[in-house]
């Protein structure tokens, strides 16, 4: 299930940013706490969409298409920085400009046996929260390197490390285009909940015995196209693609009811205004 | 029984807590803080150096060339344009500071430094400032603002030039923003940033900007070139109304 970037430069996108006339003013608030910052002024609300076909389960030969909603409110002209559909939620605490450090966080959902026929007799797997912290390098403001390491708690208790690197094309003032390497190491506790089978396990789904160990998980390539059409109006599309390796790409359920090949695409389209707040 | 009576005293204590008129400071409006002040000084500390820099696709040894635009007089002019804004509402009296001070402080690139430790400019208006006394400091000096995808920052007054593959474009930019500093505690009453002034450019910065067609002339050499002196100027005489507006300093516009 692989998707070339020609498919890419074909599907149609939209996403975000900019504005032109100020859609509304809104009184100003009646009370202000202190210690945050003055709502008054002007602000820039950015409303739209994504869409995105993603593998049922990490290690699916099949997908599925959902739809989230994008909405953000930010003061004018707060610059997009680049950011990739694999970028974990984080806050940059150090920041020098070119290199960036913080802490990150990922929700990784939970897979339930009862919602695809390959997972029957392998249990559900809890959803899990990743911690941990991410730092960002651009050596050149058009190439960026990037490491999240995070640590999970509930559906697995392991360490997980995603490397990146994305060279950051500007074509027009309008249009970016970025792609770039993938790579993802996971640790034993990160791996066995998804990939390993158990002797019950084995008995109720018909796979052999198989221990999963941790080492390199993953790699591949990710692009992603951002075309600004106007202060308003702003449509992006990305592909990511990740071959497995180590054992998850080894474990029966992959070999045998799944696939290594792991591609997600996205679509979405955004619309921002600004409006004033007296 | 006794822990709802400690509970209910506690609520009593908190109830008396809040009525008291240190608790009421914290959470006094800012506009009735505005409202009490009745004379002001102006401080200015943006117009020392323009900036050069490059952006998009540069090198890696990209940074930003300075030259010194002291003789364009723009804190001058920000004293003179926030006066003839100000005079109104309040009394501005006139003030001596150590420029230099003022535009030396800069941001810590770690943020919970920033968090936690004091505005800087509090103990600046407390020792820089002749006279004392006054009800309140407007304090005006550089912005920082992030600029396209890569976490580039430009500070203060500057010209960016952005090369992209099928084209390039230079965007002049006035980044400053304005604390309103209590005369007697220190205290921040509000600082903003100055926010763009106009919103129809596909490329936007948090802050004064402007594109630059390829007919706007820009000198090559390191002296200060005339034609960006204005369309700095112009810049801050459009934005500092609408900032000033939007900190209830004076009537937005």
């Amino acid at each position: 299930m692989t998707v070339s970037l020609s498919a890419l430069g074909a599907m149609v996108c939209m996403s975000h940013n900019a504005s032109a006339q100020t859609a509304f003013t809104l009184p100003a608030p009646p009370y202000e706490l202190p210690f945050l910052p003055p709502v008054s002024g002007s602000w820039t609300v950015m409303i739209g969409a994504n869409g995105g076909y993603t593998p049922d389960f990490e290690g699916a030969e099949h997908g599925t298409f959902g739809a989230a909603p994008i909405f953000s409110i930010q003061r004018p002209g707060s610059a997009d920085q680049f950011h990739s559909p694999r970028d974990s939620a984080s806050i940059a605490l150090i920041d020098f400009g070119d290199l960036r450090a913080g802490p990150v966080g990922k929700y990784v959902s939970a897979r339930d046996q009862g919602s695809h026929p390959e997972l029957n007799g392998l249990g559900d797997v809890k959803p899990a929260i990743e911690l941990g912290g991410f730092i960002e390098y651009f050596p050149v403001e058009w190439f960026r390197v990037r490491n999240e390491t995070r640590e999970g708690f509930g559906g697995h208790q392991g360490v997980v490390s995603d490397f990146s690197a994305d060279f950051i094309v500007p074509v027009t003032r309008a249009i970016t285009v970025s792609a770039g390497p993938r790579f993802t190491w996971e640790s034993t506790k990160a791996t066995d909940p998804y990939f390993s089978i158990n002797t019950v396990q084995a008995m109720a789904s018909g796979l052999p015995v198989f221990d999963a160990n941790g080492g390199a998980h993953s790699a591949g390539a990710g692009a992603q196209l951002k075309y600004r059409i106007n202060p308003q109006w702003e449509v992006h599309s990305y592909v990511e693609y990740d071959r497995l390796l180590g054992d998850a790409a080894k474990s029966p359920l992959v070999a045998m009811r799944g696939s290594v090949n792991q591609t997600t695409v996205g679509i979405g389209a955004s619309y921002s205004f600004d409006f004033k707040i007296r | 029984m006794r822990y709802y009576r400690r509970c209910a005293n506690f609520a009593a204590a908190a109830a008396l807590f809040i009525m008291s008129s240190g608790a009421n400071a914290l959470f006094e409006s800012r506009d009735t803080r505005l409202k009490a002040i009745k004379t002001v000084g102006i401080i200015s500390a943006i117009g020392d150096l323009f900036s050069f820099a490059r952006g998009g696709l540069t090198g890696p040894d990209n940074q930003p060339r300075r030259i010194a635009i002291s003789v364009w007089g723009l804190d001058d002019l920000v004293v003179q344009e926030a006066t003839a804004a100000l005079n109104g509402r309040f009394q501005v009296q006139p003030v001596t500071y150590q420029r230099s001070a003022f535009a030396a402080i800069t941001e810590s690139p770690l943020a919970p430094v920033n968090l936690f430790r004091s505005d800087p400019f509090k103990k600046l208006v407390q020792t820089e400032i002749s006279p004392q006394g006054l009800d309140a400091y407007i304090v005006i000096t550089k912005a920082k603002a992030n600029f396209g995808g890569s976490n580039r920052k430009l500070e203060g007054v500057g010209l960016i030039t952005f090369n992209a593959v099928m084209e390039s474009y230079s965007e002049l930019y006035a980044l400053y923003e304005i604390r309103v500093v209590d005369g007697k505690t220190f205290d921040i009453i509000e600082k903003m940033a100055a926010a763009p002034v106009d919103n129809t450019a596909v490329v936007r910065l948090a802050g004064p900007s402007r594109l630059l067609d390829e007919s706007f002339a820009i000198g090559t050499t390191d002296a200060p070139d005339e034609n960006l002196h204005h369309a700095v100027a112009d810049l801050i005489a459009r934005s500092l109304p609408i900032t000033l507006g939007y900190m209830h300093l004076i009537a937005a516009p």
